[in-house]
């Protein structure tokens, strides 16, 4: 199906190209004049009408002009509960949930760290709760690993601030703001210079190439947009705590609009069965902004990140030879 | 006769002032049809590290540009300079991401936007159809590797205009410079099964006069936009012709 895009504006250019072919030249300004005071005062509201053809469902448009979806909105008051998930997963009320930090190493993020008046310190995961007792010995190896080096001053960079792609569902982390492009065919997710592609109403390919952020696909349930992840690569770690996964990854996102329209959530549900004991869920939830200005921003996040004062930083992504 | 309809007006136009005249430039104006419908998946057929200049020869520089493409040239040789683009893959920068071997894609969305999605590090191009381009102040303030585009419909041809260019790019894999001053213009329409874009460049800091190039890709909705990690091996590009073999 071939959206049909139905953008119709900027009549005066138009107008004056066609200017030559209208007979009598005073009456050319006039006339453009008339209709670029029509489109101005007519069009720009039907254009809310003329949408494109989005093929999302009316309870769930995410894609109006001018509207992104930011992982974080600072409270107007100091709030631990919110500052403490700027860029972290929102734990189920009731079963497994994602890896967290522990009361022996609690963390506080910078956003924490600015509300409250404290530090800022490194996530340390905690191995010792029911999140950590889930993980299997090699993950729980690999977390030890990572919070000895943390504790010693290391590697607390998350992967992401590094430039690296990160994933699913750790794609949800970043506190910035997500713009999203709803076509019948596909739904994309930009994300500070990161992108995602979730294809509607087919079903997997019989064998995706292992990739880092997987083969999506997507259909709607109501209101609701259910995402089927698999096919992805075991570069990635699913949460800011560089916890690992096998090839064997499986996330289903359940997409909908929550308080007035104003929330996005995104619900999933992790299974690896060569990582995990049991599927854990978590949430992200992201805000409505609205700034007509807020275009999709370039990916150039390794542009202004270079070990600068050579403190052993992970290095960002590079590649060795060009491939063409 | 009503202006209803034309160019898409929309129910909101009905109560104005109607002449001759304007139906005379409505028939003009709306002898195509519908807006153009330029979205989908396109994929070159052909790469050139260095740019075809249209009418053939070199690009035509300055004393300035001709010293700066020199030193790039022999910077990127012996290593002095390196290719961010490709190294760290930060964009491209124009109007060399339009020699992207890779596939991208056209979305006419959000309204107000036309949105190119390239595979090759997800490299987005905003071109704003419902705004002007923002004041000089605030390009040099925000300059960006893909600058600033704003667009308009001519018939069948998406016009864009862009500015605000950082100055950290070429304008191809051979080097070539320009200057934040930059501006270029395109005209993008499609042509059957082909998508052609032809790119005039404006630098007088670097060039003599402007020039231009001319790309064409294949429509290719049967391909879709993948992923792109910097430091991962992508896809296949044996199908397009000037792509060194791995």
């Amino acid at each position: 199906v071939k959206e049909k895009p139905m953008t119709k504006h900027h009549a005066s250019p138009a107008c004056l190209r066609a200017g030559a072919t209208v007979p009598s030249a005073l009456a050319v300004p006039a006339a453009c004049f008339l209709v670029t005071l029509v489109a101005t005062l007519g069009a720009f509201p039907a254009l809310a009408a003329e949408a494109p053809a989005t093929g999302a469902p009316p309870g769930l448009d995410l894609s109006a002009p001018g509207v992104a979806w930011a992982g974080f909105v600072a409270p107007k008051a100091p709030d631990y509960a919110v500052a403490r998930l700027f860029n972290d997963f929102a734990s189920p009320a009731a079963g497994l949930g994602p890896v967290t930090d522990g009361p022996a190493h609690p963390y506080a993020n910078n956003e924490v760290a600015r509300e409250m008046k404290i530090p800022p310190t490194f996530r340390v995961a905690d191995l010792d709760n029911t999140a950590g007792k889930n993980l299997m010995p090699w993950v729980r190896e690999a977390l030890a690993k990572q919070n000895a080096l943390v504790l010693a001053g290391k590697n607390g960079e998350t992967r992401e601030a590094r430039c690296w792609e990160t994933g699913v569902p750790a794609f949800h982390l970043n506190p910035g703001a997500m713009h999203i492009i709803q076509t019948p065919k596909e739904v994309v997710l930009f994300l500070t210079g990161r992108t995602r592609h979730i294809w509607l109403n087919v079903p997997h390919s019989a064998n995706p190439k292992p990739s880092w952020y997987g083969e999506s696909v997507g259909r709607y349930e109501g209101d609701t947009l259910v995402v089927d992840t698999i096919g992805f690569n075991d570069k990635t770690f699913v949460d800011s705590y560089r916890t690992p996964h096998t090839d064997k990854l499986h996330v289903v996102e359940r997409f909908r609009l929550t308080d007035s329209g104003n929330t996005l959530e995104v619900a999933f549900t992790v299974e690896d069965p060569g990582a995990f004991y049991q599927p854990y869920s978590g949430t992200r939830n992201r805000h409505r902004v609205v700034n007509p200005n807020n275009r999709l921003p370039e990916p150039d996040c390794s542009a202004a990140n270079d070990d600068y004062f050579n403190i052993g930083l992970e290095p960002v992504p590079t590649a060795e030879k060009s491939e063409f | 006769m009503k202006v209803d309809g034309v160019c898409g007006m929309g129910p909101r136009s009905t109560g104005a002032t109607v002449t001759l005249a304007i139906g005379a430039w409505a028939a003009a104006c709306c002898a195509a049809g519908a807006a153009p419908d330029i979205s989908g998946t396109y994929w070159a057929t052909t790469y050139s590290p260095k740019i075809q200049v249209v009418g053939g020869g070199e690009a035509p520089l300055n004393a300035a540009g001709k010293a700066a493409y020199e030193k790039n040239q022999a910077g990127l040789k012996d290593g002095s300079i390196v290719d961010k683009a490709r190294r760290v893959c930060v964009p491209d920068g124009m109007p060399r991401v339009l020699a992207t071997p890779y596939p991208f894609e056209i979305f006419q969305m959000p309204a107000g936007q036309v949105t190119f999605l390239y595979e090759m590090n997800h490299q987005v191009r905003v071109i704003v159809m419902d705004k002007p381009l923002p004041s000089a102040e605030a390009l040099i303030v925000d300059p960006k590797y893909n600058g600033h585009s704003i667009g308009r419909w001519d018939g069948d041809t998406l016009v864009v205009e862009s500015a605000g260019f950082n100055d950290v790019t070429f304008l191809d894999a051979s080097g070539l410079p320009h200057s934040d001053e930059m501006t270029t213009v395109e005209r993008i329409r499609k042509v059957g099964n082909e998508l052609e874009d032809v790119i005039t460049v404006h630098d007088p800091e670097m060039y003599a006069k402007d020039w231009q190039a001319r790309f064409v890709y294949d429509a290719r909705n049967d391909v879709r936009v993948e992923e792109y990690a910097c430091n991962d091996t992508h896809r296949d590009l044996s199908s397009v012709k000037g792509v060194r073999a791995r």
